[in-house]
């Protein structure tokens, strides 16, 4: 595999940008980018898992030194997310030996990308209309208080830090469908698990972010140890390239994001995400050039 | 009379095996070390015919083949198909033991030095190589139409070579053949197998080994993916650990 070094630091440069900017892991981003640079999928998918570990740590420890997460919630979290990784990585396994793991990754990010995507373009024009029509930003709207079907699940578990009486069902669901991302996609997650977090769990939005870093940090962990010893399939001096230049670039995005207003930031980012969920959906129905492709494992 | 005939035709017969020509081969270097920033080599094999008949090396009667093989590997070629309007990997065909890589110099056209039956029966060229089927099925089951992806996409991968005219005579009875070893060569013992045709008659055939290996850092991060993925995966996180706490350290705001 032949591939520039300076290209790899550069689109992790980019991307790191703009997950600063934005405030978002920028995985869901990084691994489509690779895989548009012909890196195999599933290598792009568990590098990029291990890059995420490094995003994530130094995420999580600012929230840890804030205070802002709740341990006990992260942690149930945690089990499902490590479950749902081990799921994962053996669906990888199996699905790479049938030949369609790259579809199956595509088809995934599509339907991510194209539901987020719209949704955030959607939301964040209506709030551009509406702050227009006001004059001025209006303050969030209320979080709904009435009884969720959630409430009535048994198991349930006091979490001191998030004021939470709540049944382990849901969040140890949620970890593992975290989790199975995580290991399938190459995503931290959090695109799926803050919404869920704030809307259904009903967690303070002040530790939502610090929480869910918490758990896409130890659940990448584990996914990168388990595509590698599993699928091998982890490639370490691609993943340093792309932290190093995620790091960098998000400070520069951080920078740029406190200068641009929310709405209009969360519609240019429903763009790109539509962007690049349209150019896979377009690889996927286009006539390829070459029907045929190899599969290869080595005889030992 | 019947005696003295046959045994004249027996001394004709030892004489002209006795004259039949030989070659030797030997390589340029015995080993390929792939350092990171390697971007493919030429590799030269040298060789001479031995007690090649005169009369045949005056006429530039003999032809060199050079095939330089990697190790075999399984190899599966599947073909896309539109199902519900997206491309889909349909069927597939498995090929075991595939060189997986194949360099082939020749003095001229395969098509000239032999005929098709003795390339296909010695597996020289793309179209003729040793294609084993797995448990179950029979090689005469191939679909054609698979063989021939699989040639042209190991030649899209640069790990199917051919180069007419790669090997040249330095003298009437030396020979030297260079061989590609693409940026991607695979790892492992490659077998270099060198055959001596007599005017479209195949004579005789030598073979030799090189080993391709990874060097220094490149060897060390190969040999651990490969080997003990678990540990690779737990170096894989602590970088990764490091980069994030040295990130939040430079870049740390209060």
């Amino acid at each position: 595999m032949s591939v520039n070094v300076f290209v790899l630091f550069g689109m992790g440069a980019g991307v790191g940008f703009l997950s600063g900017m934005f405030g978002v892991g920028g995985g869901f981003l990084m691994t489509p980018l690779l895989i548009f640079y012909q890196i195999p999928p599933a290598v792009a998918v568990a590098t990029e898992a291990n890059q995420i570990v490094a995003s994530s740590f130094s995420g999580a420890l600012a929230h840890f030194r804030k205070g802002t997460v709740d341990l006990k919630l992260g942690t149930m979290l945690l089990i499902g997310g490590i479950a749902g990784s081990a799921i994962g990585v053996a669906v990888f396994s199996s699905l790479r030996e049938a030949g369609q793991l790259d579809l199956i990754i595509s088809i995934l990010y599509v339907v991510f990308l194209g539901t987020i995507g719209s949704l955030m373009l959607v939301e964040s024009l209506n709030a551009i209309r509406k702050a227009r029509a006001r004059g001025e930003n209006d303050p969030a709207p209320p979080m709904p208080q009435q009884q969720n079907w959630i409430s009535n699940l048994p198991f349930k578990m006091r979490f001191h830090r998030s004021q939470l009486y709540l049944s382990v069902i849901p969040v140890l669901l949620l970890g593992m469908l975290v989790g199975i991302l995580a290991s399938i996609m190459g995503v931290g997650g959090g695109f799926i698990m803050v919404p869920a977090m704030i809307y259904l769990l009903r967690v303070p939005t002040n530790v939502v972010i610090g929480t869910s870093l918490f758990q896409i940090m130890f659940v990448t962990m584990f996914t990168t140890v388990a595509q590698s010893a599993t699928n091998q399939t982890v490639d370490i001096v691609l993943a340093l390239i792309l932290m190093v230049g995620g790091v960098i670039g998000a400070q520069f995005g951080a920078q740029m994001g406190q200068k641009l207003r929310g709405e209009q930031l969360r519609a240019l980012l429903g763009l790109i995400v539509l962007a690049v969920c349209i150019r896979l959906g377009w690889d996927l129905i286009a006539t390829p050039t070459e029907l045929f492709s190899l599969g290869e494992k080595v005889a030992h | 009379m019947r005696i003295a005939f046959t045994l004249f035709w027996m001394a004709v017969l030892l004489a002209s095996v006795r004259a039949e020509a030989n070659i030797q081969i030997g390589l340029s270097n015995e080993s390929v070390a792939i350092t990171s920033n390697f971007d493919g080599a030429d590799i030269a094999i040298f060789g001479s015919i031995e007690d090649g008949d005169p009369a045949v090396l005056d006429r530039k009667g003999y032809d060199i083949v050079v095939v330089l093989e990697g190790p075999p590997s399984d190899v599966v070629v599947r073909r896309k198909e539109r199902k519900l309007g997206i491309w889909v990997n349909g069927e597939q065909q498995r090929f075991l033991e595939v060189p997986s890589s194949y360099s082939i110099a020749t003095t001229r056209d395969l098509e000239k030095i032999a005929d098709v039956k003795q390339l296909r029966s010695l597996k020289l060229g793309f179209e003729n190589l040793k294609l084993v089927a797995p448990e179950g099925e029979s090689a005469q089951d191939f679909d054609a139409v698979f063989v021939e992806s699989l040639a042209r996409l190991k030649v899209s991968q640069n790990l199917f070579l051919e180069r007419v005219g790669g090997v040249d005579f330095l003298s009437p009875t030396l020979f030297r053949a260079r061989l590609a070893l693409p940026a991607n060569v695979p790892i492992g013992h490659h077998r270099a197998r060198a055959f001596l045709f007599r005017e479209g008659q195949f004579v005789t055939t030598r073979s030799t080994l090189l080993n391709v290996q990874k060097t220094g850092f490149e060897q060390v991060t190969y040999n651990l993916a490969h080997r003990n993925g678990l540990l690779y995966g737990i170096i894989a996180v602590l970088v990764a650990i490091a980069t994030g706490w040295l990130a939040s350290v430079v870049f740390r705001k209060d």
